[in-house]
């Protein structure tokens, strides 16, 4: 497609106020795009130029607050970072996410996604609690002890791998590849030392091993983080950790304050007068 | 823990269902291997070649073992199914309370035929 040629797309949008309609229905705009307009950017069209009332969710349109996850042609993309062009179709069917409650139109309710996340305990866990309360210091981390869990970092609570996931589906209680993708964030960081209440919550009924490991999270996620590879190292985390023979590796200690470290090479004073 | 003892003996039990039930196949099936190589054996599946493994306490042994994991992995296999449906606390407790009790009668009932058949043979 020429970068300023025009082309016009039909986007079958659901439509759902609770207000007024008792199920959800579809409504088609016809949107022109050219090279590189995304499905967010229709919608906004939409908003701007046919319907007003259409509600979604966006924010910073460029994939990083993942505010406008939704079902694009039966898949979950984020709408600010998936291209019409992909497509290569003329009609695209816009949908809320899936395996959530509806509050409006392309809106989901994502009450339990962050309920979900939060029941596992989404922070680093100390024993010394006088330091978490009034940090010092930084802790120490190897960069390999880091690569241990970085990729799950990138996780921007879009609800994307909840949107695939087929347990989900079916059953409403399951945490969900989110909340267990992010469990084993923090048990896997070496500054952690919630292990033990992490291994409780995911050990119980609807959580890490009612994962079928359809690995659909995995292919859906838009930050390229594998929930599906985080619940499988869950699960040997909590199995070792029943048959008692999980190696513990004492938790990160505190860098030495800047002030008082020791240069490892010796650093000449600093001898030029200013003027 | 519970749930992590359950799902590893699940799959412990899976791991030996596929070894006890092959060792089974096997010893059901290797006369008709050994005969289209010529070489002919006696038939395993006779009535009296039935009462010959019946009578050896290895082969009782095994199907006991066999019947035990099987019901083991099938019904607990059965009960995840089920939990996934979010059924109630209580409903819960009921459905593992009627599976143990199914699982424990049908363990009573599969293990007296060989331990009757054995101990006659004494």
């Amino acid at each position: 497609m020429n970068n300023d040629a025009v082309k016009k797309i039909t986007f079958r949008v659901q439509r759902f106020d609770p207000e007024k309609d008792r199920k959800p229905h579809f409504q088609e705009f016809t949107v022109p795009v050219k090279r590189g307009t995304t499905v967010m950017e229709g919608l906004l069209y939409i908003k701007e130029n046919l319907d007003s009332s259409l509600a979604f969710r966006t924010s910073c349109r460029m994939g990083v607050c993942g505010s406008c996850g939704m079902l694009i042609n039966e898949y979950p993309h984020l709408a600010c970072h998936t291209q019409v062009e992909e497509f290569h179709s003329d009609k695209l069917t816009l949908k809320p996410l899936p395996n959530m409650a509806i509050i409006k139109d392309l809106v989901p309710k994502l009450d339990t996604l962050f309920e979900h996340h939060k029941s596992v305990k989404p922070y680093i866990i100390r024993e010394d609690k006088e330091e978490m309360e009034k940090p010092t210091a930084g802790y120490l981390q190897k960069p390999q002890q880091l690569d241990e869990y970085l990729q799950f970092t990138y996780c921007i609570k879009c609800g994307l791998c909840i949107a695939a996931c087929p347990t989900s589906a079916s059953d409403k209680a399951f945490l969900g590849p989110q909340a267990l993708g992010q469990a084993y964030r923090y048990c896997a960081d070496s500054r952690d030392e919630g292990q033990d209440f992490r291994y409780a919550i995911v050990e119980k009924d609807h959580a890490v091993w009612n994962c079928h490991f359809a690995a659909a999270c995995s292919e859906a996620c838009p930050k390229g983080v594998d929930p599906a590879l985080g619940i499988q190292l869950l699960r040997k985390g909590v199995a070792a950790k029943a048959l008692g023979i999980k190696k513990t590796a004492a938790p990160a200690t505190l860098a030495t304050p800047p002030a008082l470290a020791k240069p490892k090479i010796d650093v000449p004073e600093f001898t030029v007068e200013p003027k | 823990m519970k749930n992590t003892y359950l799902q590893i003996s699940q799959m412990i039990t899976g791991a030996l269902v596929a070894v006890l039930l092959a060792i089974h196949i096997t010893v059901q099936q290797w006369f008709v291997v050994l005969g289209l190589l010529g070489i002919k054996v006696a038939d395993p599946t006779t009535w009296g070649s039935m009462m010959e493994r019946a009578h050896q306490g290895s082969w009782v042994g095994i199907y006991i073992a066999l019947l035990a994991f099987g019901l083991f992995h099938a019904l607990n296999g059965f009960r995840n199914i089920l939990l996934e449906i979010n059924l109630s606390a209580l409903a819960i407790r009921i459905l593992t309370g009627f599976i143990i009790a199914f699982g424990v009668i049908f363990l009573i009932l599969g293990t007296y035929a060989p331990i009757a058949l054995f101990s006659s043979y004494r």
